[in-house]
């Protein structure tokens, strides 16, 4: 064994290296993730935050760490135990999973030896792997609801279910004209071909994909537009009602890794990854501009990011029939007429920034709902004037 | 050398190397055992926990034989231990009382094939499988399971109708399987057919050839296929072009089968006002 490994090391120190930067990295990122979430949530709500810890209250996430770490150990008597220990960890696991496949610093595409800000350089179906695996992380929820043995665990766990279950296929359809278009599911290759200037960000030729996209992937993060299944008014706290201390904590670290990932797959698909107009690409480049690449990530990811917290704080939750009519009569219509779209422009050769018009189908739809629910709510209200107007005779 | 790239020595299977006889006898053999102890647990005469003791045997055994086989290759390594997940999973789908355990016993010998293919560098099968199976039908699975978790077991849950045609019609599968595993017939080599536009043809998939600048928008076929040198590209070329029929059929069942489950969604709820 210890031959095996000694053989394989050349390959195996940069994989090694590249997965414990990100075990060391993501607990971290968690807690100075809620830390952040509550800055932003007490200055939308005009409050001041966390401020007593440290400056500007910045070892607050430390001291929360600590406490939670601290926290008795409750496991109630009715629950499943095994699986109900499986669930979190599972949960964890499959969200940490899919950063395998993700390149979080520059990566060029001839994947020379040594370190690669990736733990798996150059895997074909990059972008499908990406799907496959967050496709498993509701195993995590089912199982905490089910184990939970608790009705209201087990309809968020439900609830959870058909809310993957239907957001998955919007997801899938909006990546295909990106993927189209570049002709291949490598994530490095997708970022490569964005390489050549501002304009060939995906952004400025999909931004309905990149609006579907955004929308189911922030659908599969369980966050606040679409948090149905730990819903708060109507199930307690959902799938994870019976979980306490560092069990409960596991779930909502595997909930900030979901955003972490969804906000690096926005800015890898839509807006150039690393590039930026005048930074020469990663191949063949010195260690300033790698590192400098890596800035200019990670600075369009924290905004992602920011852009998500803000929204937790601006959009008020879906009812469970509006949240299904939207992923099945709103985004995969509008994720199908992107890719006819797409496919129009490459039978036929024409140039593809043409697909900016695709902008305003959102527009147009949206503007059709809206007329439509004006329309429902006169004939409604007239409706019962004439009900009313009805009794009122009926009534002399 | 890249660890994900493909190693064509290590593939006996794909150069048509032939498996040894003893191992597809023992095949055949653990098949066969399988049907009968499934009809024994069938009729009663053993409890699924002797069952669940036997196959553990079994496991163990294969356990052993299967490190005293391995070669010394870390991945090989990996592999196996993939496979014996999925055969663990499958004996736990068999042998769980609970319907949801049995669904995650299910999950996890589904997730381990595809560790296995992914060990095989089948990355887009892998991940297919994992999308369909894992990531929805199983789902679903347990989306039904959990609604009926109060309710009792029906008779008709836990006992066959036909439990001895069940038993041949899956045996036979079983067998026509492993006798197209064990004598695979002779494999052609790739040909590169310039004629056709989108067939296998792909430059620049020879080793040692250069991958041309990738063009901002690629039109023809021929840019197209100097643009992606990739194992999933040729799989997406052969399957539509070389079967192009059989996934026109495929779809074409998927189409009546969705149209048939809208029928019969409308007709309940008709007959139910």
């Amino acid at each position: 064994m210890i031959q095996l490994l000694t053989d394989a090391w050349p390959t195996l120190w940069p994989i090694l290296a590249a997965i414990a930067i990100i075990l060391a990295v993501v607990p971290f990122l968690g807690l100075y993730m809620t830390f952040i979430e509550r800055k932003i949530a007490a200055y939308v709500q005009d409050r001041v935050g966390p401020n007593r810890v440290g400056p500007f209250g910045l070892f607050q996430a430390v001291a929360d760490g600590i406490k939670i770490f601290l926290k008795e150990q409750i496991i109630p008597d009715h629950v499943y135990t095994v699986l109900y220990f499986i669930a979190p960890t599972f949960s964890l696991m499959t969200a940490m999973f899919a950063l395998v496949v993700m390149p979080f610093g520059p990566v060029a595409t001839d994947y020379k030896e040594g370190f690669r800000f990736i733990v798996a350089p150059g895997i074909d179906i990059g972008i499908l792997m990406m799907v496959a695996i967050s496709s498993l992380s509701a195993y995590g929820i089912i199982v905490g609801g089910w184990a939970s043995n608790n009705k209201y665990s087990v309809y968020g766990a439900i609830r959870s279910c058909a809310q993957f279950i239907s957001y998955e296929i919007p997801l899938g359809l909006s990546l295909l004209g990106v993927i189209a278009i570049t002709g291949s599911l490598n994530i490095e290759k997708i970022v490569a071909v964005q390489s050549a200037s501002l304009l060939d960000w995906n952004v400025f030729w999909q931004p309905l994909a990149l609006l579907v996209f955004f929308t189911s992937a922030l659908a599969e993060t369980n966050r606040l537009p679409f948090d149905l299944p730990e819903c708060e008014q109507e199930l307690v706290g959902g799938f994870h009602t019976e979980y306490s201390g560092i069990k409960f904590v596991l779930f909502f670290l595997a909930e900030y890794t979901h955003i972490v990932t969804v906000s690096f797959l926005t800015v890898l698909l839509f807006f150039g990854g690393w590039h930026f107009p005048g930074l020469p690409g990663p191949s063949g480049a010195s260690l300033v501009v790698l590192l400098l690449g890596l800035l200019v990530l990670l600075i369009k990811v924290s905004l992602v990011v920011g852009l998500i917290m803000l929204l937790r704080w601006a959009l008020p939750r879906f009812r469970f029939d509006q949240l299904m009519g939207l992923a099945w009569k709103g985004l995969i219509p509008l994720a199908l007429a992107n890719l006819v779209g797409v496919a129009v422009v490459l039978t036929l050769g024409l140039p593809k920034h043409l697909l900016l018009i695709t902008a305003a189908l959102p527009v147009a739809a949206a503007y059709y709902s809206a007329a439509k629910f004006n329309q429902t709510v006169s004939t409604e209200s007239s409706l019962r004037a004439g009900l009313a107007r009805k009794q009122a005779v009926s009534y002399e | 050398m890249n660890p994900f790239t493909i190693d064509p020595n290590r593939l006996p299977l794909v150069t048509g190397e032939q498996i040894p006889g003893t191992m597809s006898q023992l095949m055949l053999l653990v098949i066969l055992l399988g049907a009968v102890s499934y009809l024994l647990l069938q009729h009663g005469v053993l409890k699924s926990k002797m069952i669940a003791a036997a196959g553990m045997g079994v496991f163990a055994l294969a356990a052993a034989l299967a490190v005293s086989l391995v070669p010394g290759q870390l991945d090989a390594v990996v592999r196996m231990c993939f496979s014996l997940l999925a055969v663990a999973g499958g004996l736990a789908f068999i042998t769980a009382r609970e319907p949801v355990h049995a669904a995650l016993g299910f999950a996890t010998a589904v997730l381990s094939t595809c560790g296995v293919l992914f060990m095989q560098s089948a990355y887009f099968i892998a991940a297919a499988t994992m999308i369909v199976y894992a990531g929805a039908t199983i789902i679903i699975f347990l989306f039904v399971l959990m609604f009926a978790q109060k309710s009792k077991l029906r008779t008709y849950d836990v006992e066959l109708s036909h439990p001895i045609v069940a038993t041949v019609v899956a045996t036979a599968l079983m067998f026509a399987i492993a006798w197209s595993v064990t004598s695979p017939g002779e494999i052609l080599p790739i040909k590169l057919d310039l004629t056709r536009p989108y067939s296998l043809a792909v430059p620049g998939e020879a080793p040692g050839k250069q991958m041309p600048p990738m063009p901002s928008t690629a039109t023809s076929a021929e840019e197209y296929a100097a643009f992606v040198p990739s194992k999933t590209s040729g799989l997406g070329r052969s399957m539509f072009t070389d079967y192009l029929l059989a996934i026109e059929l495929a779809g074409t069942v998927l189409l009546v089968a969705t149209i048939g489950a809208i029928v019969l969604a409308q007709r309940t709820e008709r007959d139910a006002t």
